[in-house]
């Protein structure tokens, strides 16, 4: 029983199966087309539309003028225009180049360790389009010297595709090898996406040339299913390209994913919204391949449709009808209750085909009818008998129900599938009183009971605080909608009249409005700090400069004099330059920055310094020869 | 006690007025003003706070600054500690007074704000 346990998950996690999420529509292979169709303007363009063109199955609009344009702009002394040339010429029918010997051999001489792989591609490719015969085994041994010296990911690709021109007798097995490995080099983004990080073309040219070298060699690439999945997720996930050189190889990669003989990716997909009603019976789905191709041999099975409410079964291996590339069912010959089911499609009839079972969820409508409204007044004390009024949709109860604080005011419905009559209970069921006067509305819900019988009861008292406790006049509306409902509804069932015991002024009703303009902010700027007062500081200020005075008084008192200054003019320079240095001091604080200052103090403290160092010198001498005498 | 400590004080003012040159003495009433100077910006410091405290500190370094610089041009000076500093004459010391007082004051007054 464990190994059946471990069945049904592995089955359960094969039903998880990834599914394309990203594909082109038609509309987006016609904007390939577009692009591919653009006027050439050189040879290497004229290359990308001919032969994408052919790789949508498109031939190129005038082949004639196409023909000439290649024969006319083919250089021959080079390896890439004979290229282009070549490979252009081939999709074009009754299109043939011809060459000389000297450019056959510089093909041949192409064919070499010393070439790059870009070359040897090119140069292969060009002989394999024209017909011309190359020795394979060479080929083989000059892409292998040079996979191990280029080793990234847009050369190896092209040696992939160089080896699905050669001859199939040859030993391409190293190089089939290198599949694989650069499979391992493809990044995984999220399980969604797999491309390699140098981008989208680098990704798509891969793929198409793992395909056409494992096509050519019949061995199935070691692509697993969701992988395969995961690059049609890169690669047509850009819907606008922007070189032609990106949509050429989108071109390519989609026309190698949709006819290879391994792996075939299938894109399911509803036309419009997935929903069924009775006006529309018919599911359609496209199921194409990724060039959008509808998949007219392949064979379109509902595996099961399953109520996403009451999980009940439905349908069971039902067939789908091919009509017009679109392949229909009609659901609702099966009588489906409104709701969600949940299929779960297999497109079966081709052992290629990846990413066949899909899970779909389909809706199907109804329209709503509302029968039995009634609508009474009930007293409560019950004394008096109930008075019910019946109301046919649409039209609106002609006389008004009055309930004041003795009175309840109740209503009961159904609401039916107006087809089937089966009862239904959608999302939203409400009831709407709106006094006309004030604005103010009031909105309850109408809950069904056990037997699927709605029923809403309003008690005035209870209720006032809901209304303001504002008497009056209140249009009821039955508010009834759902997803699955065609046809909501907004009944003006009937006018109430409710009279409120305490009733206040009437005030009309102010709407909240969440969207007027707020009280604008003030911004608060840094308030400067606190200072002392002023007084405080001036006499602090007279109080610090005072001993200045004392220190004149003390010179004074110590005869201290400047009667010995000598007028020399060293001594007289000092003096000014130094008084400069220290009125620059004065304006460094004031004015200027450092290095203005440690400017203009360079110019003054090296003339200061100089005289200075004169008349200090001098009063030296002076004081030494006193000293001596 | 009280009366050693006055004794010890009017002597020392004696011999301070009699042994100490001309010279000095107005180095040291230079050195009285700048101590004072710092005194009264400290006690402003103390009494109505630090703010703004830069300015407090740049002028209150200036004022230390000023009178270690003082001290040390008075030290070279003095014709006694001549065996101290044969390397330095009077006039090279006042001229590093002048040249310390330079970089002090560029200090100060970037700092002070």
């Amino acid at each position: 029983s464990g190994l059946v346990s471990l069945l049904v998950f592995v089955l359960a996690l094969e039903a998880q199966a990834l599914t394309p999420s990203h594909y082109l529509v038609a509309s987006d292979v016609d904007r390939l087309q577009a692009v591919l169709s653009q006027p050439f303007t050189d040879l290497k363009s004229a290359y990308f539309s001919v032969v994408g063109l052919s790789k949508l199955g498109v031939s190129v609009a005038d082949s004639n003028d196409a023909c000439s344009f290649i024969k006319a702009n083919v250089d021959s002394s080079s390896i890439e225009a004979l290229f282009y040339a070549a490979e252009a010429s081939q999709a074009i029918s009754s299109c043939e180049i011809h060459v000389s010997n000297e450019t056959r051999d510089s093909l041949h001489a192409a064919v070499s360790e010393d070439s790059t792989v870009s070359q040897i591609h090119q140069a292969v490719s060009a002989l394999s389009s024209l017909g011309l015969p190359l020795a394979s085994q060479e080929v083989v041994s000059a892409l292998k010297a040079r996979i191990s010296k280029e080793d990234n990911v847009v050369a190896i690709t092209l040696a992939l595709q160089t080896a699905s021109r050669l001859s199939q007798q040859a030993e391409l097995g190293e190089i089939l090898e290198e599949i694989e490995d650069l499979a391992a080099r493809l990044d995984d983004l999220g399980g969604v996406y797999l491309q390699f990080e140098e981008g989208l073309e680098a990704t798509a040219l891969f793929v198409s040339a793992a395909y056409a070298l494992s096509d050519h060699v019949d061995m199935e690439p070691p692509l697993k299913e969701d992988q395969v999945i995961q690059l049609v997720n890169s690669i047509f996930s850009k819907k606008s390209w922007d070189s032609l050189s990106e949509a050429f190889s989108v071109a390519s990669a989609a026309a190698a994913l949709s006819n290879n003989r391994f792996h075939k990716p299938v894109v399911v997909s509803a036309v419009g919204p997935a929903t069924v009603s009775h006006s529309h019976p018919l599911l359609q789905l496209h199921v194409t391949d990724v060039l959008c191709q509808p998949l007219s041999s392949a064979n379109v099975l509902v595996e099961s449709a399953t109520s996403v409410a009451s999980k009940a079964a439905i349908l069971s291996q039902t067939p789908f009808t091919l009509r017009d590339g679109i392949f229909e069912l009609n659901f609702m010959a099966s009588k489906p209750a409104s709701g969600y089911y949940q299929f779960s499609v297999a497109v079966t009839g081709d052992s290629r085909l990846v990413a066949n079972h899909v899970e779909l969820k389909v809706k199907v409508s109804t329209k709503v009818a509302i029968n039995n409204m009634d609508l009474s007044v009930v007293d409560k004390d019950q004394s008096i008998g109930t008075k019910t009024t019946r109301v046919e949709y649409p039209n609106k109860g002609k006389a008004s129900f009055i309930a004041d604080s003795h009175q309840n005011f109740a209503m009961t419905f159904q609401l039916v599938d107006e087809t089937t009559g089966v009862e239904l209970t959608p999302h939203q069921t409400f009831v709407r009183l709106h006094n006309q006067k004030t604005g103010q509305e009031v909105v309850f819900v109408a809950e069904p009971d056990s037997k699927n019988l709605y029923k809403f009861e309003l008690d005035t008292a209870e209720r006032k605080t809901e209304f303001d406790s504002i008497s009056g006049t209140y249009a009821l509306y039955l508010m009834v909608g759902d997803a699955t409902l065609e046809n909501p509804v907004l009944w003006n069932v009937a006018d109430v009249v409710l009279k409120f015991p305490d009733e206040e002024a009437p005030s009309t009703v102010q709407s909240k409005n969440l969207y007027v303009p707020k009280p604008e902010i003030q911004h608060l700027f840094r308030e400067p700090e606190k200072r002392p007062p002023t007084v405080l500081s001036n006499t602090f200020t007279a109080l610090v400069l005072s001993p200045f005075l004392l220190l004149l008084i003390l010179w004074f008192k110590l005869g201290a004099n400047i009667s010995n200054f000598s007028f020399s003019p060293s001594s007289v320079l000092f003096h000014v330059g130094h008084a400069a240095m220290l009125g620059l001091m004065y304006v460094y604080w004031t004015h200027l920055n450092m290095f203005q200052t440690l400017k203009y103090l360079a110019i003054i403290g090296s003339l200061t310094f100089l005289a200075g160092n004169r008349m200090l010198a001098q009063k030296a001498v002076k004081r030494y020869s006193l000293h001596h005498l | 006690m009280s009366l050693s400590v006055i004794a010890v004080i009017s002597r020392f003012l004696e011999e301070y007025r009699s042994s100490t040159s001309n010279k000095l003495k107005v180095i040291d009433a230079y050195l009285l003003y700048i101590l004072l100077t710092g005194a009264f910006q400290f006690l402003y410091c103390l009494l109505v706070g630090t703010f703004p405290f830069n300015s407090f500190l740049s002028g209150f370094i200036s004022s230390v600054g000023s009178f270690i610089l003082a001290v040390c041009l008075r030290i070279q000076i003095n014709p006694q500690n001549k065996g101290d500093f044969l390397s330095v004459s009077p006039e090279r010391a006042f001229a590093d007074f002048l040249f310390a007082h330079t970089v002090l004051h560029l200090v100060v007054v970037n700092f002070i704000g």
